[in-house]
Parts: structure tokens; C-alpha cells; sequence
């Protein structure tokens, strides 16, 4: 019984006998043309996502779509005033002002550096934030100074049988 | 016959050629000119077949 399992079967240096691993990392002209179609493939593959979200992009798929929103009736804001309102949901505040006769812009008033509110200033012609004095361009939102980077997301706005109405928001754009 | 050493070259212009168009394809997107991007992704993907060919049109030549 003992010797049954103590046994070796047969030399040891038999064990990996049939195993030939010789020149097994050799790359020859074949295995090297190989290689190259391979990542051309995944090049090819790679792409296809790409091609995809552009065109999605290009059919417009891009854009949301918000049901348009009324702000405020044109007799209830002066020509160079401001109204706060929320769009495009109740938790995005925002602000209109009435630059003149029949020009106003709006903008969601969330400063884009730490998301202060935004306020209008009628004297100066600026858009102020009181946390660290960042103050934007009120023609196009664009930043002018203190530490804010990027503009305020636009609301396109449009004037309707006497009043004002929300229609969308401008994408973003880097 | 003596191997050759043509179709290495060639797929080695491919896939530089892939590089180029892929780095293209990108910028384009985020320039935002899409069809540019949506060309750059097709010339990619043709791309492929065309290396195949060149790979079986070489392999059979002597190895
Ligand atoms: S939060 Fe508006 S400037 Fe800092």
C-alpha cells in the first residue's frame, strides 16, 4: 500500500515533453502584417461611436426640447429692469432683463464659478455676484471680471401677444 | 522567391494613415463640423478592408 503512492511514474524531465515553446514569441513578416490589420481594425471599430454621436448631432437629437415657459407681461417690466423667474426647471433660477423697447436677454442666474445668485446692476449695466464679485457681460453673458470662467447659460426668450416667454436654453459651448 | 517587404510598408502607411484620420475625426467633433467627423469615420473604417487586402496579397508571396 505505502509504495502505491510514493512512486514517481516516470522521469521527471519528461513531464513537459510534448510542450515546445521554442521561437513561440518569434515575430516573423506574417505574424507582424497581422498585427497591423488588427489595429486597423480597432481603429475602424474605434471610429464608429464617433460617427455615431456626430450624426445624432447633426439630425439634432442634441438639442432638448423645453415647453415654452411664460416669464412676466410686458407691461410688468420696465425697460431696463429685471425679473427672476425658473426655467427650465422649478429648481433653475433665472434672470430676465429688459435692456430696451424690444431687446431682452435672460440668463440662468447661477454664477459659474461657485453658483452664487446673480444679480442685475441698473446703474453700472452689469450682471454682479456678491459672493466674490464676479461680474458678467449682460449682452451675452460672457464673464468681464473676478473669478468666473465661463458665460451663463442663455435662455432664448420671445415676445408673444404681450408677454414674455422662455423657449430654451443655449447649449453650452466650450 | 525572395520575401517582400512592400505590403509591410504599405500597412505600416495605413495605419499611419489611421492615426492621422482619427486625430482629425476628433478635433473635428469638438470644433462641432460634423460631417467632417462623420467623413473622417467612414475613411477610417474603409481603411480596414483595404489592409486586409493588402495583407492577403502579401502573405501568399513566400514566407
Ligand atoms: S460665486 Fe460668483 S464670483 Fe464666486
Amino acid at each position: 500500500m505505502t509504495d502505491k503512492n510514493n512512486k514517481i511514474p516516470f522521469n521527471e524531465d519528461n513531464y513537459t515533453h510534448n510542450i515546445n515553446r521554442n521561437n513561440e514569441r518569434k515575430l516573423d513578416r506574417r505574424g507582424f502584417m497581422k498585427t497591423l490589420v488588427g489595429a486597423a481594425g480597432v481603429f475602424a471599430v474605434s471610429s464608429l461611436p464617433w460617427g455615431a454621436v456626430a450624426a445624432k448631432e447633426l439630425i439634432g437629437l442634441g438639442d432638448k426640447k423645453y415647453p415654452k415657459q411664460k416669464i412676466t407681461d410686458v407691461t410688468a417690466i420696465p425697460v431696463g429692469d429685471a425679473v427672476d423667474f425658473h426655467f427650465p426647471g422649478e429648481h433653475d433660477s433665472a434672470i430676465l432683463i429688459r435692456l430696451s423697447e424690444n431687446k431682452y436677454v435672460a440668463y440662468q442666474n447661477a454664477c459659474t464659478h461657485l453658483r452664487c445668485p446673480v444679480f442685475w446692476q441698473k446703474e453700472e449695466g452689469d450682471l454682479l455676484c456678491p459672493c466674490h464679485h464676479g461680474k458678467f457681460d449682460v449682452e451675452t453673458g460672457a464673464p468681464t471680471a473676478g473669478p468666473p470662467r465661463r458665460p451663463l447659460p442663455e435662455i432664448y426668450v420671445k415676445v408673444e401677444n404681450g408677454a414674455v416667454y422662455a423657449v430654451g436654453v443655449k447649449r453650452y459651448e466650450a | 522567391m525572395k520575401r517582400s517587404y512592400l505590403p509591410v510598408a504599405l500597412l505600416l502607411a495605413v495605419l499611419m494613415l489611421n492615426i492621422i484620420v482619427t486625430q482629425y475625426m476628433v478635433h473635428q467633433y469638438f470644433y462641432q463640423n460634423y460631417v467632417n467627423t462623420i467623413v473622417a469615420g467612414v475613411m477610417n473604417v474603409v481603411l480596414f478592408p483595404l489592409a486586409f487586402i493588402i495583407y492577403k496579397k502579401g502573405v501568399n508571396v513566400n514566407d
